[in-house]
Formats: C-alpha cells, sequence, structure tokens
C-alpha cells in the first residue's frame, strides 16, 4: 500500500470535521470526535513516519486511548530528522523555520494533498477570525456583496520565498479571498533578507483611501516596523477606509528593531488610523498546519486554534499540564498535520486561558544564569 | 537578623538611585579610604580578612546562618548548594594563601608596603613598590558570587575604595559578606559600596565611570564592548568573558581500582553551583578502551547525580531555564530513539539532573543547571579537534589521568591554550593563586614604582 492510500479515509473524514465545524451552526467540537480522529492519526503517523515510530518504540508507546497520550515532537527535531511520512517523490513542498541566526533550519514536506489539506484548515478559521465582521460591513453598506477584501501583503511573493509557510498561507488567502488587485509588496535583498518595496505598498494603500474601500494589511511583525518607520520619518498619517484590518504574526528574528506588541500596535493606528479592536495577531509555525488567533474585535489577545487543533500548556519542569492561568510551554495537536506529525512541542512560553492561549513567546525566554556562548 | 540600612543594595526595593546619589558616594569612598584603609598595613588587612573567612565557616555564624535561610529565595540556589559554595569559598581564604598570593602575583610579601626588594632586584640594586586603584569598580556577575567575593577581598588587599554594581537581583551575597565586614571593621567596610541596577542605566554608569580608576566586568562579549566603550582613556579595564569548561576521563583512570571516585568527583563538579560557574563543565570527555565504558561512566554519572538530588538538590528553577531543559530533553528522546550511540538518563517528574551520553565528540553547550553531555574519544587529539567550535573560550579543563600521561596531557591541553587544568572534582574550587583566564588577579590591578638605586 502506498503510504497516500493509509491517509486517504484520514483525510476524507478529517475535511467533513473540519467542514462541520466551521459551519456558523456549529462550533463546538466534542472531545470524543477529535479524539477518534487524533487515535486514528496517530496510529497511521506510527506506522509511516519512520523517526517517530522509533520515539513511541523507545517510549513504549504502540496504542493509545486519549490524544494527550500522544507523544509530542519537539520542533528542534523536525531540523535533523524527517519528520514525515511521505516518500522522497511524493513531496512536492518544504515549508522551513524562519530566522536568520538558524544554521539549519526545520523541514516541513508536503505533498499536492497535504497542502490541501492545510489550505482546507486555513482558510475557514483565518475568514471567521479575521474576515468574521464582513457581514456587518456588507449590512452597513461599507463594502459590497460582491466586492472581496483588496489584501496588501508584504512579504515577497511564493515564487522569492517557496519555502515559507507564511507566505504559502498568504498566497492561499490571496487567491481565495483576495481582490484582483490583492498584491505581494515583499522583496528579497542582495543577503535574501525579506524587505518591503515601499513605494508599491503605499501606492496600494492611497489607493483603497480613493476609492474608500477597506482594505487588509497583512506580515510579519518586522515588515511592519519597517512600514511603520517609513511613515514615522516623513510625518505621514493615514486614515483608511472604515473596516480596514492588519493581521500581524511572527517574532522579529533580528530582522528590525523589536517593538512590544502594544507599542507597534500603537504604530498602527498612529499612522494608518486603524484601531486595535481591527489590529488581529496570528500565532502559526512551519511545523503546524492549523494557526490561532486572537479576537480583538470581543477585546481579547488570547489565541485560539480552530476546533481540530487542541492545546496543552505543558509544566516544562514537571511535564504535567498546567493549572488555569499558569505558564509553561505550547504544545498543539493539529489533527490537519497529515503527513509529518501532529503532536508539536514548541518552544514558547504561553498562559493557559481556558482553550485558549495567552503568549509570552520565545522572546521572554531569559538569558541563562551561567556562563554560555550560544543557545544551542 | 535584620540588615542595617548602610549601602544602596539596602534600599527598598522600587527606591531608585540618580546619578548625583553615584558621584557623591563615590567621593565618600574615597575620602574614607584617604582615612581609614590607605595606611593600614598588609599584614593588618590580610588579619582582617581571614579572621572574617574563618567567622563564615563556623555554622553557627549569623550572617551564614541568613545566607543560608534566605538564599535560596533571592538566588535560585537550595541552601545545601549554598552551604558547599560558601565553605569550599571561603575555606581558601586564609592568611598563608592570601600571602602565597601577593608573593606569587607581586614578587614580595610586602611590596603593598613600600619600596621592597627580592633577592633578584637586591642583585640588580633595585626596589619597587605598588599601588592599588584609588576607586576600584566592579560589574559583577549574575551567576554565581565567588568571582564578585574574590574581587571584593582583592580590593580589600590593595586598599582601594570599591564600588561593586550587580545586575538586577544579583547583590544578595556580595551585600552579606559587606556587611558581615561591616560588623567587625566598620571603617573598611567604609570603603566599600554595593549597589544593584540593570547594566547598562548609562547616566548610572557614565558618573560610576569617571570616578573609577580601574573597572573589572564580568559578562557575555557584547556586555563587555560596550562597557569599554564608556569608559574614560584613563581607566584601566579588565573584561572577563564568558567561559566554558571541560573534563577529560583517560582510560587508564577508568581501569584502576578508584575510577568509581572519579564518577564521584565528576558529579561534584556538575552540583557545584549547579554548574552554572564558568568553571563548571558543560562536557565530560571519557576515553574508550578502560574497564569502565564511557557508556558505563554516564550511567553511573546518573546514579550519583540522582543522590544528590536526595542530600544536595539542585532547588527551584524559573520557568524559562526549566523549558530549556524540557526542550533539550524531548530533542535527545527522539536522537536515542533513532540512534545506538546516544543514550539519556534522568529525573523523574522534575528536571532536577540530566545525562547525555553521545559517541559524537562534538562539543556541546549544555543548558546547565546539572545538565551534563558525556562523549566518548579515543583520545586527547579527538576530544580537542571535537572542542574546536569553542577554542579560545575555554576555562578549565579537569582531568583524570595517570601521573605518566597527566603531564603530556597538560602539555596539550596547555598548548591548545587552555588556562587552568586541574583534577576532576575540583573545577568550581580554584585555589586563591589562580589566574583568572590566564591573567594574574592582583598583578593586574596594581601600578608599581621602581627605585633603581
Amino acid at each position: 500500500m502506498r503510504s497516500t492510500d493509509a491517509f486517504s479515509n484520514y483525510t476524507e473524514r478529517l475535511r467533513k470535521f473540519i467542514a462541520r465545524h466551521s459551519s456558523p451552526t456549529d462550533g463546538a467540537s466534542s472531545d470524543s470526535d477529535f479524539n477518534e480522529l487524533a487515535l486514528e492519526l496517530f496510529a497511521r503517523q506510527l506506522e509511516n513516519v519512520p523517526p517517530f515510530r522509533e520515539l513511541c518504540r523507545a517510549k513504549n508507546i504502540s496504542q493509545v486511548t486519549h490524544w494527550k497520550q500522544i507523544p509530542a515532537v519537539p520542533t528542534t527535531a523536525f531540523k535533523e530528522y524527517e519528520m514525515t511520512s511521505l516518500a522522497s517523490e511524493e513531496r512536492s513542498a518544504v515549508f522551513h523555520s524562519s530566522g536568520t541566526t538558524e544554521q539549519r533550519p526545520s523541514r516541513h514536506f508536503h505533498s499536492a494533498d497535504s497542502l490541501a489539506i492545510y489550505e482546507a484548515s486555513l482558510l475557514p478559521w483565518f475568514q471567521k477570525n479575521f474576515l468574521g465582521d464582513h457581514e456587518d460591513l456588507l449590512e452597513n453598506e461599507t463594502v459590497n456583496a460582491t466586492e472581496k477584501f483588496g489584501f496588501i501583503i508584504l512579504t515577497p511573493p511564493p515564487t522569492l520565498a517557496p519555502n515559507s509557510s507564511l507566505v504559502h498561507m498568504f498566497e492561499t488567502v490571496r487567491r481565495e479571498l483576495g481582490s484582483r488587485d490583492s498584491f505581494f509588496g515583499g522583496q528579497l535583498d542582495n543577503n535574501g533578507a525579506w524587505t518591503l518595496d515601499i513605494e508599491q505598498v503605499l501606492f496600494g494603500i492611497r489607493k483603497s483611501m480613493c476609492a474608500n474601500r477597506p482594505i487588509a494589511i497583512v506580515g510579519t511583525a518586522f515588515s511592519f516596523v519597517h512600514l511603520l518607520d517609513h511613515f514615522e520619518a516623513k510625518n505621514m498619517r493615514y486614515r483608511l477606509a472604515e473596516g480596514s484590518r492588519v493581521l500581524e504574526t511572527g517574532g522579529y528574528k533580528g530582522r528590525s528593531r523589536v517593538l512590544p506588541k502594544p507599542e507597534l500596535h500603537a504604530l498602527i493606528t498612529k499612522h494608518l488610523g486603524i484601531s486595535t479592536s481591527h489590529i488581529f495577531c496570528e500565532y502559526g509555525m512551519s511545523e503546524l498546519s492549523s494557526q490561532a488567533y486572537d479576537a480583538p474585535l470581543a477585546h481579547s489577545r488570547s489565541f485560539k486554534f480552530p476546533a481540530w487543533a487542541r492545546v496543552q500548556i505543558i509544566s516544562p519542569e514537571t511535564g504535567l499540564e498546567v493549572g488555569e492561568g499558569e505558564t509553561g510551554l505550547i504544545r498543539i495537536y493539529d489533527l490537519a498535520n497529515v503527513r509529518s506529525v501532529m503532536a508539536i512541542q514548541t518552544e514558547d512560553l504561553g498562559i493557559r486561558r481556558g482553550d485558549a492561549l495567552e503568549l509570552i513567546g520565545r522572546s521572554a525566554v531569559v538569558e541563562p544564569r551561567g556562563c554560555s556562548l550560544m543557545s544551542t | 537578623m535584620n540588615l542595617p540600612d548602610y549601602f544602596f543594595a539596602d534600599l527598598p526595593a522600587g527606591a531608585s538611585i540618580t546619578p548625583s546619589m553615584i558621584g557623591e558616594a563615590c567621593q565618600t569612598l574615597k575620602r574614607n579610604r584617604e582615612q581609614y584603609l590607605r595606611h593600614r598595613s598588609t599584614d593588618d588587612i590580610i588579619r582582617a580578612l581571614s579572621s572574617l573567612a574563618e567567622s563564615w565557616m563556623d555554622p553557627e555564624y549569623p550572617f551564614r546562618l541568613k545566607l543560608l535561610a534566605d538564599g535560596p529565595e533571592a538566588t535560585g540556589f537550595s541552601k545545601e548548594i549554598l552551604r558547599i559554595g560558601i565553605d569550599e569559598f571561603f575555606s581558601a581564604i586564609n592568611a598563608k594563601n592570601l600571602r602565597h598570593l601577593i608573593v606569587q602575583d607581586l614578587g614580595h610579601a610586602k611590596r603593598l608596603d613600600g619600596f621592597h626588594a627580592n633577592d633578584l632586584e637586591q642583585n640588580t640594586d633595585r626596589a619597587s613598590t605598588v599601588r592599588g586603584p584609588e576607586l576600584l569598580v566592579h560589574i559583577a556577575a549574575g551567576n554565581i558570587p565567588n568571582s564578585t567575593l574574590t574581587s571584593m577581598l582583592l580590593g580589600l588587599l590593595l586598599r582601594s575604595a570599591q564600588f561593586v554594581k550587580c545586575g538586577t537581583g544579583g547583590s544578595f551575597i556580595p551585600r552579606l559578606f559587606a556587611h558581615s565586614l561591616y560588623e567587625v571593621e566598620p571603617k573598611l567596610a567604609a570603603c566599600l559600596e554595593i549597589a544593584e541596577w540593570k547594566g547598562g542605566a548609562h547616566s548610572l554608569e557614565s558618573v560610576l565611570f569617571s570616578e573609577a580608576d580601574c573597572v573589572t566586568a564580568n559578562g557575555s562579549n557584547e556586555t563587555l564592548e560596550k562597557i569599554r566603550s564608556h569608559l574614560p582613556a584613563k581607566v584601566r579595564f579588565l573584561g572577563y568573558g564568558h567561559r566554558v569548561s571541560f573534563g577529560y576521563v583517560t582510560h587508564e583512570a577508568l581501569s584502576g581500582f578508584d575510577a568509581r571516585k572519579i564518577v564521584t568527583h565528576a558529579a561534584h563538579d556538575v552540583i557545584a553551583w549547579n554548574q552554572l560557574g564558568c568553571l563548571s563543565p558543560h562536557v565530560f570527555y571519557v576515553e574508550n578502551g578502560g574497564k569502565m565504558t564511557p557508556e558505563e561512566f554516564a550511567g553511573l554519572l546518573a546514579t550519583e547525580l540522582a543522590h544528590h538530588e536526595q542530600h544536595t538538590p539542585r532547588g527551584k528553577l524559573q520557568t524559562e531555564e526549566a523549558a530549556a531543559i524540557h526542550h533539550r530533553r524531548s530533542f535527545y528522546d527522539i536522537r536515542s530513539a533513532n540512534s545506538q550511540d546516544v543514550k539519556k538518563w534522568q529525573s523523574e517528574q522534575s528536571t532536577a539532573w540530566t545525562v547525555v551520553y553521545e559517541s559524537d565528540p562534538r562539543f556541546q553547550l549544555s543548558c546547565l543547571n546539572r545538565f551534563i553531555y558525556i562523549k566518548a574519544v579515543a583520545n586527547p587529539t579527538e576530544a580537542l579537534q571535537g572542542a574546536d567550535n569553542v577554542f579560545g573560550q575555554v576555562s578549565t579543563v579537569g582531568i583524570a589521568a595517570p601521573l605518566n600521561r597527566a603531564q603530556l596531557l597538560a602539555e596539550q591541553l596547555s598548548r591548545w591554550g587552555v588556562p587552568r587544568i586541574c583534577p576532576i572534582g575540583k573545577m568550581q574550587q580554584p585555589p586563591l593563586t589562580w589566574r583568572h583566564d590566564g591573567r594574574p588577579s592582583l598583578a593586574d590591578l596594581v601600578t608599581w614604582s621602581d627605585w633603581e638605586m
């Protein structure tokens, strides 16, 4: 049996699960539904992802009854091992972890099928969280029914960044949800680092303002810093059309000066005229296929994953789940991570807030007290 | 025991120090030095310091009791680790060792008391004396207190006024030591200031640096560069960058009757100050070919560390530190499951201790707090090739070797640039005469006057 066949039945069921939990009438997910799929996926991955199989063998785990018993794989393992059930000829894409300091990036392999699932997971949750008030806008006649959102994407396009899961995500969003004049405003400099085509971005922004049409500006935190630095330097203050919004994600990775979130958001409000209720944050990584968003419209800065991904906050000291309101390492069980491994142990710290998480992130990790020359 | 408000570090949390306060404090320190310290004899100072160290060794000494009672909360080290650390440190501070240090570094026991000549100088009709800096400023290390305490002792020996700047949360032990001095020698303590602020507070530091004659600093290379760039040209700067250490165990040592003892000593090096000092090992290189294999060595070391956790526990970690261990461990779960050449031992339900055995000789930086690597090698050359990524940044190599090999091994290590070689089990206990990063500790601080007769 080809490995793809082993996953096709699961994939079908997952698609139904996603469809069921994406409809406005059915938001809640029962643990047993999730559990059933998780156990099935675990069994497939145990069989078909060799380094994961060895891990489970060493831990003496061959069967589990609850998804929380599935061993989590640390993100660093994606650097050293091919955490995939895809044979080399089946792989059509690979997403790398970002960051300029990393010598060996994480690698998350995909096939056409697994990318399709990635997109099926991405779109409904993105739409619900980022464009959730679209109905209200229609009612208020801020937008008309046939019009799609214009996206200004502050990353380079997929042709220039084929290994970025974030760029793939934005490309999917642009293709499926964006208006025809949506565009990527990022490029690469001579060293391959991401930069902005400021003129092109400004042109797009001005055009939307002239038409009084709301737009979405999406990108990494550092690309917003680059953009806002330009606004600051030229002393520019725009007021984008009502309903305009921003999505920022990711860390800085040494690509710009680092701004605390509230400060970055205050600058966005100051220069683009977008209030904090319309500044959204995303939490995702190349090792995952689902993303979490905060809910500024509901005044919440906690991140929530869709029904097909669950979060646990783990005490690094004991390895057990922490209590409500306590801090620990973020662990994610992502049913859409079909062809790699579903349980991912991140290096990020977060606070447990019900079924959501408040992100502390890696940037808060203190410099070790001991004499240390490098981090890894 | 309540400490009086005497030093800046005694101010309640939240009280802020201003640049003018720093300036005034430096002036006072210099005045007090002139009045109380400059004219004291070396013998007199040695007497005061060795008697103070003796007090610290007394189990009933109130300052020691306070350190052990409040230390775990203030420093994160367990009471047992603090006790071991304090005992090992103060046992080396005695009159004999202090005199040895002066003779070693300055060539004559009375060098600080006026013109004197040793035999060599007499033969060439010369005499010399030295002076310590008027105001010596220390930018203290945050990890363990040893180097700060040593710096303070050296400064007193040189009759310098001293300003000790500690990082946030790092002043507890230096401050207790200063108070213990104040109790018996208030005039000496009047030449000492302890303060705490987050490094890089330029308005405070620029005043401090402009008053200083000499600044010593411990920290990362970036920190040292930053400090150096802010110093006036007249100020002497001694920067101690971060260093790492490792151990080397020969196969002969693992074939003898006391092989088990080496494991015990290695465990001691791992638990001393919870491995957080520059002299603490990240890795033990263990030679193949002995009666005990490197892997067995790792297993026995794990047993020793488990035993230590019962009697000399590590203490509680910050979430971030525990997270580093957790993540590193889960990575080695995968690696050990997928390779015959990797094995891991660890405490259950806690991050108390971890031993990783790998046949790959590449040097690995540990995430510390009792996380130790054992690497199998054929010979020292292979180990040094493996440690190539930390070349020039090594402080100490602890060795276990029979006499006939120890000499060759020491020579090879010295050629590679290792500044300190010592027995395993003593890595975190350098003698007072130790040359920090290969530099003489007293001699680097003084200025000479030579008289050619």
